[in-house]
């Protein structure tokens, strides 16, 4: 659907960005001077304390809210131009699913939105949850309720997965579990996904490169290549290569998980 | 696959206090409700259960009341007993279900305009701010007019039929449903409509697919509420009228102190709201079966 790009368009391209929110009690200034860019199919992880503006960027460039400073391209295009044309697929950590609609309900809202269609058992299948497509999300665990956000976000065919703390509420188990789903769909598919964290495990074990956020006003301080082999799998965590990259991104954010 | 449940092995009823089964320990899903239990009891097991009670505590109720106004010698035109308004109600008992049809049409007419232009005018309000300041204190003077006040004025405008009554049971059922559609409508998930938004969900398409099922609960409990104001509406505006329905009888029945007559009318009544009612309340059940409302009673 939007091939006719070059594959050289980055996913994300974001230079100078600045947000300023402005509230009673005075002006926040959330995000300041960011530059990032995510390349076509890549796979990038951003992690920073909390309150370090990553949300604001990702709802940036969902075109839910216009930055205060700089620019934001998604695909060569403003954040808002790209949501007519259905390129970006969205998961945050509380999904919104409609407690009203099945599982498989709330997969098809997003093709009745948008006027795409897609084979939903596939797509549920895909996520590993076939089994549960006339559930309600209330009948559901936290765990499966993020693999039916997984579905829906993927379900109008996006090329790039904007993912804010997506897997946050799980427990450990689930999280490793969707993460590495995630991966094979990243792999088949070939979608840019930026994907925000606040574990950095999680971020290494992702991402092709793991970019670190400074606390309020959001900025880059670090941009770490991970080199570590795909196809990956939780072998990979009891690595010592796997243990270094971890502790890089931990020394750049200054020591702190 | 770590939380994920084969398909055949729906998960048990959440009762409290159950020992949980092995195949629930190794899943760390929560399960809230399951399809049968959200649904209540079964219908038979409903009736014994639920209607039982309450029929044996109306028997034993008129019962006492039957004995008391014969211990104490009670003039029939001051209480009557039970039996004295059960005769005078199979005395003619066309008579009561023709006025009580009437009443009820009036009532579930009334309620249907009063809510249908209330839930229209929320609709509107929702989305504008301007015009949810500019509307909102015209729907508080409809709300503070006393009905009574403006029943003799709309017989007056309408005449002898169905009018007066149907506008006055639609008045006073207006505000209920205009306020709750309004915290409806508005009450909608924010991460369900940035999601929409973020696929370019129209205005039209946020209403329809979010707005409105959001708003059901709210717009349900308010007829709850206004189910018996409907009736109210209705009867006072008979009342008036003096030519039909249920308030005619009560015209008539207190000016002859026939007051067995009086009491049969007043039961027609309170059947017709508790029917009423209970229809609400079973729609609401169906329809709101994913709401946190319904779990409980």
């Amino acid at each position: 659907m939007t091939a006719t790009h070059a594959p050289s368009v980055a996913a994300v391209d974001v230079s100078g960005l600045g947000h300023q929110y402005v509230a009673d009690a005075g002006a926040v200034q959330a995000l300041d001077g960011l530059d990032l860019r995510v390349g076509d199919g890549e796979f990038v992880a951003l992690v920073g304390p909390s309150g370090c503006g990553k949300s604001t960027l990702l709802r940036i460039l969902a075109g839910l809210l216009a930055p205060t400073d700089g620019s934001a391209l998604v695909r060569g295009d403003a954040p808002q131009v790209a949501l007519t044309s259905h390129a970006v697929g969205l998961v945050t950590q509380d999904p919104g699913l409609l407690p009203w609609r099945t599982v498989s309900g709330n997969v098809s809202l997003v093709l009745e939105v948008t006027g795409a269609s897609a084979d939903v058992p596939e797509l549920l299948g895909r996520v590993g949850i076939d089994a549960f497509a006339d559930y309600h999300p209330r009948e559901l665990s936290g765990g499966m309720r993020q693999r039916v956000a997984l579905a829906r976000a993927l379900a109008h065919g996006p090329r790039l997965l904007l993912m804010d703390e997506p897997f946050g509420s799980l427990d450990e188990f689930s999280r490793e579990d969707i993460g590495l789903e995630l991966l094979r769909i990243w792999e088949r598919d070939r979608v840019s996904i930026l994907f925000v964290t606040h574990s950095i495990r999680e971020a290494v074990l992702l991402a092709d490169r793991v970019v670190v956020m400074s606390a309020a006003p959001g900025r880059i301080i670090a941009d770490l290549p991970v080199q570590l082999p795909r196809p990956r799998s939780q072998a990979l965590e009891q690595t010592p290569d796997f243990a270094a990259a971890v502790a890089e991104v931990r020394r750049a954010m200054g020591g702190r998980e | 696959m770590s939380e994920a449940t084969p398909p055949q092995s729906r998960p048990p009823q959440s009762r409290p206090g159950a020992v949980p089964e092995l195949a629930d320990l190794t899943d760390s899903s929560e399960w809230v409700t399951t399809s049968s239990t959200r649904r209540g009891l079964p219908p038979t097991r409903e009736i014994v259960g639920v209607v039982l009670p309450a029929i044996v505590a109306a028997t034993v109720a008129l019962t006492l009341w039957e004995i008391w106004i014969s211990v104490r010698d009670i003039k029939e035109y001051m209480v009557p007993a039970p039996r004295a308004i059960g005769r005078a109600l199979l005395d003619d008992p066309s008579r009561f279900v023709e006025a009580g049809s009437i009443s009820l049409v009036h009532a579930l007419g009334g309620l249907g305009f009063g809510g249908g232009a209330a839930f229209l005018l929320a609709v509107v309000m929702a989305h504008s701010r301007p015009l949810e300041r500019a509307l909102y204190p015209l729907a508080i003077l409809v709300k503070v007019t006393p009905v009574v006040a403006v029943a003799p004025l709309f017989l007056i405008w309408f005449g002898f039929n169905a009018w007066p009554k149907l506008l006055v049971a639609a008045m006073i059922t207006f505000f209920p449903v205009l306020v709750n559609a309004m915290t409806g409508l508005r009450s909608i998930d924010p991460t369900s409509h940035d999601f929409l938004r973020a696929l370019n969900a129209s205005r039209w398409q946020v209403f329809w697919k979010l707005r409105l099922p959001a708003s059901l609960p709210y717009v349900l409990a308010a007829l709850r509420i206004s189910v018996p104001l409907s009736l109210i509406g209705a009867v006072v505006a008979e009342w008036f009228a003096a030519d039909s329905g249920v308030g005619q009888i009560i015209v008539i029945a207190s000016g002859e102190l026939d007051t067995p007559v009086l009491f049969g009318a007043v039961f027609v009544l309170a059947l017709i709201g508790v029917t009423f009612t209970g229809t609400i309340a079973y729609i609401e059940r169906r329809v709101l079966f994913w709401h946190e409302s319904s779990s409980g009673v």
